[in-house]
C-alpha cells in the first residue's frame, strides 16, 4: 500500500445522527463525523460524553437507536454488517488490559487474539517479534499477563488488537493508567503502523498533551460535537494566552484572580492562568490590576495549550451552571481542627518480596502533616506495594511502615478511622448506586445520620455526581467513577490519604477541581496526602516527590529540585518543531542525538551545549531536506525528568542483562 | 470515646455492611427470581411429586392358571404399591419388558396352582424382581412375599376347615399407631425436605460467593483499610443473607407448606425461625472458609459443591441416618444439616421444645462457631 | 479458541485438581457411603406380660438387622418421650396376658408405636414388623394345629404356609445397593460437576470485559460457544472413563452392556450438562448467580427426579413430567442398562434420542441466546 498523507479524503468511518440510548439516559445525542484513510482520528471529551459508545457502536459490538454508523462503506447496522466489517477492524475496550486472559502468558495472549483473527502462521512470528520489540515486552514473553504492570498490559492489549493489521484501529482511552514511558512506546507503535501499513485509528483520551498527536479530532460533550478539527483548529477556537507567574500569598492571590478569571491553577509556588487576552502586555497588565497590591514575579506568558483551550470550552458550555470552583469552594468547610505539625506518614527500609520476586527495594521516606507527596515511578514499579504495605493491607517482608506513629498491621480501629485510602483498580460496588456507595462508607465509618447526609451532599458537590446520584457504579464512566471513589475516600474527614492514581481517565476539568480540593486539604487542614499518577502535569502540584525505578528510590526532591538535579546533569531542553517529526527523529537517533524523544508533534532533546547541538541538528536534518520551522529552549517539565531517568535506568539495565 | 458510643458505632458499621449485602442481592435479579422460585414453586412441585414408598411398581402376571385362585392372589396386587401393568402369554415377553424398563416384576402362577391350594399341597409362585434399583427391589419382593403369605395361611387354614373360626386362632396382629403423621402424608416430609435442601444450598454459597466477589474486584481492600474488622466483613455478610434466606423461608412455610400441604406447626414458629437462623450462620461457615481458600467464584463453587453434595446426600434426608455406615455417621457429624433436620421435624411434626434440642443447638454452635473462627483466621491470613 | 479456554482452565490448578477429584471421591464416598436400605432402626420395648412368649417375641426384634434395640421402658410416658427426642423411631408394647391368649389360641394385638415423620422409613418399619408378626404366628399356629390337632409338624407347617415366593433378582442378583446405586452415581456426578465447570465461563468474560474480544473478532457465535464448551466436555469424559473404571475396578459392578454405546450415550450428556451451565452462563450477568442457579438447577432435579433415588414411576404426574424434561433420566436409564442389564440400542434407542434432541435443543437455544452486538 503506498503512503498516504493524512488528508487524502477517503473516509474509512461516516457517522451521521447517530443516537444511542441506556434506558433513559441518552448517552450520545445526534453524532456526526468523518475518519479519512490514514488519519488517527482523536475522540476526547469529558467522562460520559458519548465517547466510548460511539466506538462500540463503530466496533459493531453494540446495537444504537438512530442515525448510522458507516464503516468501509457498510452501515453497521446488524450482526450481518457487523461481522462483514469486523476482519478489517481491532477494537481495544477501555480498562487496564482487562481484555486480556489473566491466566494466559504474553506470548499465549497474543498468539490467541492471532488465532481468533486467522493469521498466517509465518505472519503472526514476523509482526509479534516486531510489535514486542517496539514496545520492549520481549523479555517477557513467557510471563503470565497477570503478573505484568498496568503499562505492560496496555500495551500487550494493543498488540493484541493490531496483531491481525486492521485497517481500522479503534482504542478506547488506551493509554489511561499507563505510565509515561510506555505511553511513548505505545504512540511509537501506532505512528508505526500509521505510516508503514497504511492503518486508519480512532482514539480516545484523557490526556489533552496526547491530544496534539491526532491528525483530526472531534470534542465531545453530552453525547454531541462541541468542536472538531486539527489540534491547530481547535486550539484557535478559543483565543487567548497562558500566563505562569508567582506571587505571595498564594491563596490570597488565587482568591482575587478567581474573581476574575475562569481558570486559576495553584502549580507548586506558581499560579497558572488562562486569560482570553491575546496580547500579552495587555493581558499582564489586566493581571497586576487584579492582584493589586500583590507582587508579581517569574512571569512567563505561552500560547495556550489543548488542555486549556478544552477547559475553556467546557466552561462556557456550563455557563449559567454555578461556577465551579465557586461550588467546590463554599463547600469545603467541615473542617475539623487541624493540626499541621507532626509526621503522618514514615517509611523505613520498606521491603516486599513476592516469591522470588523483590517488589520494593528499602523504600523510605516521611511525609509531613499538611504535605503532598508524589510518588512517581513506571508502572510496575513498585508504587502500589508501597501504598498498600502503609495502609497495612499487605504486610512487608521487611522493614516497617507507620502512619501517625502507628504501625497499620496491628493499628486499632481509631488510626484506621483517620486514613483514607482509594485504590487503584476502582474498588466501588458496582451494583449500588451512587448515594448507596457514600451512604455504605458514610456507614462503615459510623458517621451518625445527620452527620452523613452533610458529607455526601458534600461529596456529590464536591466531585460533580448530582446528575448521577441514583445511577448505578457500573453504567458510569470510569472517570466518573474515579470521582466517586475519591468521594468516599473522603467521606470520613481523613487526616492521611492515600491515593493510588486517583485521576487515571479522569477528565481536565474533573482534574483540576480535583487537585483544587487536595491542595486546601492539605494547606487548610493539615491532611497530609500521599498520591501516585501518571500524569506528570500533575505531579507539579506535589510538596516533594519520589521517583521508582524497579522498587527503588532513586530520586527525591521538590519538583523544582528534581528538574535542576536534571539539568545539572543532563543539560538543558531544545524543543524543535518541524514538518514531519517522525522521519525527523530517526534521523537524529541515527546522527547520536540518543536522548531526542518525540513529545506531541514536536521534538525534545536535551543538551549540555544547547547553541552547538541546535547547529549540529539543523544540519543534519538539512541534509535529508527536511525543514526545521522553530528551535527553542523551554523549561524542563517533570515529563522530562521522568523520561529520561527511566530511559536512562532501563539502559543500564538492559546493558547489565547484556554482561 | 464511651463505650456506648463506641458499641453503637459499631451497630452502625455492621448496619451498613449488612444493609449493601442486601442492595447487592436484590441488584441480581436472575438470582432474585431463582430465589423465589426455589421456595416457592419448586417446593410446590418436589412436596407433591415425590414419594419414595414404593407405589406404582409395574407388575407383568404369566397366569398359566387362570383359575379362581390365581386371580384372587393377581386381584390382591394392589395400587398404591402396585399397578397392574398386564397379563403376557409367554415368560420371554415378560424378560423383554423388564429389560426394556416398562415393568418393575413378573409374576409367575404356575399350573395346577388352585389345584395345589384346594388339595392343601404346597406351591410356589415365582417372582422376577429387576433390582437394578436395588430398595425398591426388595421393597417389592417382601410386600409380595408379604401377599402371598397371607393368602397362603388363609387357603391353607380354610382348606383344614379352619378359615371362619379366625377368632380362636392363635394370631399375633400388630395395632400400628404412627405418630407426628398419622396419616403418613409423605408430602409433609418431602415438603420439609426440600425446603431443607435449598436453605441450604442457599446458606453455603450466598455469603461464599459475596465474600470471593469482594476478593475478584478488590472491594474488599478497601475494607480492610477502613475501622472494619473482618468479623464486621464475615458477619455483615452472613446477617444479610440469613435475613433474605428466612424471608424465603416464611414464603414456602406460609405460602406453600401451610396452605397446600397443611403441614403443622406443632413447637414454637419463634424457636423455629431463631434456629433456621443458626443453622444457616453454621452452613455459611463452610462457605465462608471455602471463599478464604478459593481466588475466584469457579474455585468456590467447586469447593462448596464439594461439602454441599454429601452434606445433602448423607445427613439423613435422602437415606435413612441410623442405617448410614459409622463412618458416615462420624464425618456427618460436621454436618450443620444433620441437626438441623432433627431441630426441623422435632420442632415442625414433633413439637419438641429447648430441653428436648439442646444438643443439636449445642452442636451447630459449636461447630458454627468453630468454622466462624477459622474462617476469621485464614481471611487474615490470606493477605498476608 | 478451545486451545485458549483449555489453557486458562490448566492453569487454574485448584480448580483444575477439583474438576478431577470431586467427581472421582464422590463416587467413593457416596458408593461406599450412601446406604438407602433402612436398617437398625433404633427401638424400645415396653413388654406388660414378662413371659416365655413374650420374650421370645421382642427377641425376634431384637436380634433381626432391621432393629436396633435400645432398651426397655417401665411405662408408656416413658415411650412417648423417647419417640419425640428422637431416641427411638418405634416402639413395641407387648399387653398383658399375651402367652396366656395365644397358648388358649387367641389372637392377640400387639401395639407399635411408630414415629411418623419419615414416611417412607415408617412404611418400611410397618413392613418389618408385619413380617416378624407373620413369621411369629406361623410358629404359635404350627404349634397350635399340633396341639389341638395332633398334625405332624410337617403337616401343620404345609396347612399354614401352603404357598410360597421364589424371588428371582435380576440384574442385581446379589441385590447390592452399590451395585445399583455406583451407575447411577456416574450419572449424578457428572451431573453435579460438569455444568458447574461451564457456567462461569461467559459471565466472567462479560463481568471483566473480555467478552469484547469476541465481540469484536470475526469468530462466529458457533465457533466461540464450542471453544468454550470443548475442554469442558473433554474434562468430563476423562471423568466418564475414570468413573467407569472405578466402578468396575473398585466396585466390581459388572458391565455387562456395549462400552461403544455407553460412551456415545456418554458424550451426548456431558455435551447437555456442560451445554446447561453455559445456558445459564449467557442468561445472568454476575457469576454469583450463575453459581448458585447452577448449583441448584443440577443438584435438584437430579436427586430428585433422574431416576437416582425414585424410580420414575412412582413420581406423579407433574413430577414425571419434569423428569422427562431433563436429560438426566434417560441417561440413568441407559447407564443402568448398560451397567447392570446389558441391553443395547434396540432397547436403549429413545433414550439415546432424547439425549441427543437435548443436545440439539441447548445448543440452538444457546446460539440463539448469543449475540454478539449486545443493547447495552
Amino acid at each position: 500500500m503506498t503512503s498516504l498523507t493524512a488528508s487524502s479524503p477517503d473516509p474509512v468511518v461516516r457517522v451521521s445522527g447517530l443516537v444511542k440510548r441506556y434506558k433513559q439516559h441518552l448517552a450520545v445525542d445526534g453524532l456526526d463525523f468523518t475518519v479519512n484513510r490514514g488519519e488517527i482520528y482523536g475522540l476526547i471529551g469529558p467522562d460520559g460524553s458519548g465517547k466510548s459508545s460511539v466506538m462500540k457502536a463503530l466496533a459493531g459490538v453494540l446495537q444504537y437507536e438512530g442515525g448510522s454508523a458507516e464503516v468501509f462503506g457498510t452501515v453497521v447496522d446488524s450482526e450481518r454488517a457487523a461481522e462483514h466489517v469486523k476482519p478489517r477492524i481491532g477494537f481495544l475496550p477501555q480498562g487496564l488490559g482487562l481484555n486480556l486472559y489473566p491466566e494466559l502468558s504474553v506470548e499465549e495472549n497474543i498468539d490467541f487474539f492471532a488465532k481468533l483473527r486467522l493469521v498466517p502462521e509465518a505472519d503472526l512470528r514476523e509482526r509479534k517479534a516486531r510489535l514486542l520489540a517496539i514496545t520492549r515486552l520481549d523479555r517477557f514473553r513467557g510471563r503470565l499477563m497477570k503478573q505484568l504492570s498496568g503499562g505492560m498490559k496496555q500495551k500487550l492489549g494493543l498488540i493484541c488488537t493490531l496483531i491481525h493489521e486492521p485497517e481500522l484501529a479503534i482504542l478506547d482511552e488506551p493509554t489511561t493508567g499507563v505510565d509515561p514511558v510506555s505511553r511513548r512506546d505505545f504512540w511509537a507503535i501506532l505512528a508505526e503502523w500509521q505510516s508503514a501499513k497504511g492503518m486508519t485509528a480512532i482514539v480516545s483520551t484523557a490526556y489533552m498533551d496526547e491530544a496534539a498527536r491526532f491528525h483530526r479530532l472531534s470534542f465531545l460533550s453530552h453525547g454531541r460535537v462541541l468542536a472538531s478539527g486539527t489540534p491547530a483548529e481547535v486550539t484557535a477556537l478559543v483565543p487567548g494566552l497562558v500566563v505562569t507567574f508567582v506571587s505571595t500569598p498564594q491563596l490570597e492571590a488565587v482568591a482575587r484572580l478567581k474573581r476574575r478569571y475562569a481558570q486559576v491553577e495553584a502549580l507548586g509556588p506558581s499560579v497558572h492562568l488562562f486569560t482570553p487576552e491575546r496580547d500579552a502586555g495587555a493581558a499582564v497588565a489586566e493581571i497586576r490590576e487584579v492582584l493589586g497590591d500583590l507582587p508579581l514575579e517569574h512571569l512567563h506568558t505561552n500560547e495556550p495549550e489543548l488542555e486549556d483551550v478544552v477547559v475553556a470550552l467546557l466552561l462556557k458550555e456550563q455557563d449559567g451552571q454555578a461556577g465551579l470552583s465557586g461550588r467546590s469552594g463554599q463547600a469545603a468547610h467541615s473542617a475539623t481542627i487541624s493540626q499541621s505539625d507532626g509526621l503522618a506518614v514514615q517509611a523505613r527500609e520498606l521491603v516486599r518480596d513476592y516469591n522470588s520476586f523483590r517488589a520494593v527495594d528499602r523504600v523510605s521516606f516521611d511525609v509531613q502533616q499538611g504535605e503532598i507527596f508524589g510518588l512517581l515511578g513506571a508502572n510496575g514499579a513498585g508504587k502500589t506495594t508501597v501504598i498498600k504495605m502503609l495502609t497495612g493491607i499487605v504486610p512487608p517482608t521487611g522493614g516497617e511502615g507507620r502512619v501517625a506513629g502507628e504501625d497499620m498491621r496491628t493499628a486499632g480501629g481509631a488510626i484506621k478511622e483517620r486514613i483514607g485510602y482509594m485504590s487503584q483498580a476502582f474498588s466501588l460496588y458496582l451494583d449500588l448506586t451512587v448515594l448507596e456507595n457514600i451512604r455504605l462508607f458514610a456507614g462503615i465509618y459510623g458517621l451518625a445520620r445527620r452527620q452523613a447526609q452533610e458529607r455526601m451532599e458534600w461529596i456529590v458537590a464536591m466531585a460533580g455526581l448530582s446528575d448521577y446520584v441514583r445511577d448505578r457504579t457500573g453504567r458510569l464512566p470510569m472517570g466518573v467513577r474515579q470521582r466517586l471513589a475519591l468521594g468516599c475516600a473522603l467521606v470520613h474527614n481523613p487526616r492521611v490519604l492515600f491515593l493510588d492514581e486517583p485521576t487515571s481517565g479522569v477528565d481536565p476539568i474533573g482534574r483540576r477541581r480535583f487537585w483544587e480540593l487536595l491542595s486546601r486539604l492539605a494547606r487548610e487542614e493539615g491532611v497530609a496526602i500521599l498520591i501516585t499518577t501518571h500524569y506528570l502535569s500533575e505531579a507539579e502540584h506535589c510538596d516533594r516527590l519520589a521517583l521508582m525505578y524497579a522498587g527503588r528510590i532513586v530520586a527525591e526532591g521538590t519538583p523544582a529540585d528534581l528538574k535542576i538535579q536534571l539539568e545539572q546533569e543532563v543539560g538543558q531542553l531544545l524543543e524543535i518543531a518541524v514538518d514531519r517529526p517522525g522521519v525527523a527523529l530517526t534521523h537524529m537517533l541515527a546522527a547520536g542525538f540518543s536522548g531526542a524523544a518525540l513529545f506531541g508533534t514536536k521534538i525534545h532533546l536535551l543538551s549540555r551545549d544547547p547553541s552547538r547541538d541546535e547547529a549540529r541538528l539543523r544540519e543534519v536534518l538539512a541534509q535529508v531536506g527536511l525543514s526545521v520551522e522553530a528551535v527553542r529552549l523551554r523549561m524542563l517539565s517533570l515529563e522530562d525528568v521522568f523520561v529520561s531517568r527511566v530511559m536512562a535506568l532501563e539502559r543500564a539495565a538492559q546493558k547489565e542483562g547484556q554482561v | 470515646m464511651t463505650a456506648r458510643r463506641q458499641a453503637t458505632t459499631w451497630g452502625r458499621r455492621l448496619a451498613a455492611l449488612t444493609w449493601k449485602e442486601l442492595l447487592q442481592l436484590t441488584r441480581d435479579l436472575p438470582l432474585l427470581l431463582f430465589l423465589l422460585y426455589s421456595f416457592s414453586l419448586s417446593v410446590l412441585v418436589s412436596g407433591a411429586g415425590i414419594t419414595m414408598q414404593l407405589t406404582n411398581a409395574e407388575l407383568l402376571v404369566h397366569d398359566a392358571d387362570h383359575s379362581p385362585s390365581s386371580r384372587e392372589l393377581i386381584h390382591r396386587f394392589q395400587p398404591p404399591y402396585f399397578a397392574f401393568a398386564g397379563e403376557i402369554r409367554d415368560p420371554r415377553e415378560g424378560l423383554r419388558h423388564l429389560d426394556a424398563g416398562r415393568a418393575m416384576l413378573l409374576l409367575e402362577i404356575p399350573p395346577r396352582f388352585h389345584e395345589a391350594l384346594m388339595s392343601g399341597e404346597r406351591t410356589a409362585v415365582q417372582l422376577l424382581v429387576d433390582t437394578t434399583n436395588a430398595p425398591q427391589g426388595l421393597s417389592a419382593a417382601a410386600y409380595t412375599v408379604r401377599i402371598a403369605g397371607l393368602f397362603g395361611a388363609e387357603r391353607g387354614l380354610a382348606s383344614a376347615g379352619l378359615s371362619g373360626a379366625t377368632a380362636s386362632l392363635p394370631m399375633v396382629t400388630s395395632a400400628h399407631r404412627v405418630w407426628f403423621n398419622p396419616t403418613q402424608d409423605e408430602r409433609w416430609f418431602q415438603s420439609i425436605a426440600h425446603v431443607l435442601r435449598m436453605t441450604t444450598i442457599f446458606a453455603v454459597l450466598l455469603p461464599a460467593a459475596a465474600l470471593v466477589r469482594e476478593k475478584e474486584r478488590g472491594t474488599v481492600e478497601q475494607l480492610l483499610v477502613s475501622p472494619l474488622s473482618p468479623f464486621q466483613i464475615m458477619f455483615a455478610k452472613v446477617l444479610a443473607m440469613s435475613g433474605v434466606i428466612l424471608l424465603a423461608l416464611s414464603l414456602a412455610l406460609y405460602g406453600v407448606l401451610h396452605p397446600v400441604f397443611h403441614v403443622p406447626m406443632k413447637g414454637s414458629t419463634g424457636l423455629f425461625f431463631l434456629l433456621t437462623a443458626l443453622h444457616v450462620f453454621t452452613t455459611a461457615g463452610f462457605g465462608l472458609v471455602a471463599a478464604t481458600l478459593a481466588k475466584n467464584q469457579a474455585q468456590v463453587g467447586m469447593m462448596t459443591l464439594f461439602v454441599v453434595g454429601p452434606m445433602l446426600l448423607l445427613s439423613g434426608i435422602t437415606s435413612p441416618y441410623e442405617s448410614m455406615p459409622t463412618w458416615v455417621q462420624a464425618i456427618m457429624t460436621f454436618s450443620p444439616l444433620r441437626y438441623y433436620i432433627d431441630i426441623t421435624y422435632g420442632v415442625m411434626l414433633k413439637g419438641a421444645g429447648f430441653p428436648v434440642l439442646w444438643k443439636s443447638v449445642g452442636a451447630m454452635l459449636l461447630l458454627g462457631g468453630t468454622l466462624f473462627g477459622f474462617g476469621m483466621w485464614r481471611f487474615r491470613r490470606q493477605f498476608q | 479458541m478451545a486451545l485458549k479456554e483449555w489453557k486458562e482452565t490448566t492453569r487454574d490448578r485448584l480448580f483444575l485438581l477439583l474438576a478431577f477429584l470431586l467427581p472421582a471421591l464422590w463416587l467413593v464416598v457416596f458408593g461406599y457411603g450412601l446406604n438407602l436400605d433402612v436398617e437398625d432402626i433404633p427401638f424400645a420395648v415396653l413388654d406388660r406380660d414378662h413371659s416365655e412368649l413374650s420374650r421370645d417375641y421382642l427377641q425376634r426384634f431384637i436380634q433381626s438387622r432391621y432393629f436396633s434395640f435400645q432398651g426397655y421402658a417401665d411405662e408408656e410416658r416413658a415411650l412417648d418421650r423417647l419417640l419425640t427426642d428422637t431416641k427411638i423411631r418405634a416402639a413395641i408394647i407387648v399387653p398383658e396376658r399375651f402367652q396366656e391368649q395365644l397358648v388358649a389360641g387367641e389372637p392377640v394385638a400387639v401395639q407399635t408405636l411408630l414415629d411418623g415423620t419419615f414416611p417412607l422409613h415408617t412404611d418400611i418399619a410397618k413392613g418389618y414388623v408385619i413380617a416378624i408378626n407373620q413369621a411369629f404366628t406361623e410358629d404359635r399356629l404350627i404349634d397350635f394345629l399340633r396341639r389341638s390337632r395332633g398334625l405332624t409338624q410337617e403337616h401343620a407347617g404345609v396347612l399354614v404356609r401352603p404357598l410360597s415366593v421364589e424371588v428371582r433378582y435380576l440384574y442385581n442378583e446379589e441385590v447390592r445397593s452399590t451395585w445399583s446405586m455406583v451407575p447411577a452415581l456416574v450419572m449424578f456426578t457428572l451431573m453435579l460437576a460438569s455444568p458447574l465447570l461451564t457456567a462461569l465461563g461467559v459471565v466472567r468474560e462479560k463481568e471483566t470485559g473480555s467478552i469484547y474480544n469476541i465481540y469484536s473478532s470475526t469468530v462466529s457465535r458457533a465457533e466461540f460457544l464450542t471453544g468454550k464448551l470443548l475442554p469442558y466436555i473433554v474434562i468430563s469424559l476423562v471423568n466418564v472413563v475414570v468413573l467407569w473404571l472405578m466402578a468396575v475396578g473398585l466396585f466390581q459392578v459388572p458391565f455387562k452392556g456395549n462400552f461403544l454405546l455407553f460412551f456415545s450415550a456418554s458424550v451426548l450428556f456431558v455435551f447437555c450438562t456442560t451445554g446447561i451451565g453455559l445456558l445459564i452462563s449467557l442468561l445472568v450477568q454476575t457469576q454469583m448467580a450463575a453459581l448458585i442457579i447452577t448449583m441448584i438447577v443440577a443438584m435438584i432435579p437430579t436427586i430428585l427426579f433422574s431416576g437416582l433415588l425414585v424410580p420414575i414411576a412412582s413420581l406423579t404426574r407433574g413430577a414425571k413430567v419434569q423428569a422427562h424434561l431433563y436429560p438426566a433420566m434417560y441417561y440413568t436409564n441407559i447407564v443402568r442398562g448398560s451397567f447392570l442389564k446389558g441391553v443395547g440400542a434396540d432397547v436403549l434407542w429413545f433414550d439415546l434420542l432424547a439425549l441427543g434432541m437435548f443436545a440439539a435443543a441447548i445448543s440452538g437455544v444457546t446460539y440463539r441466546l448469543f449475540t454478539k452486538r449486545p443493547k447495552a
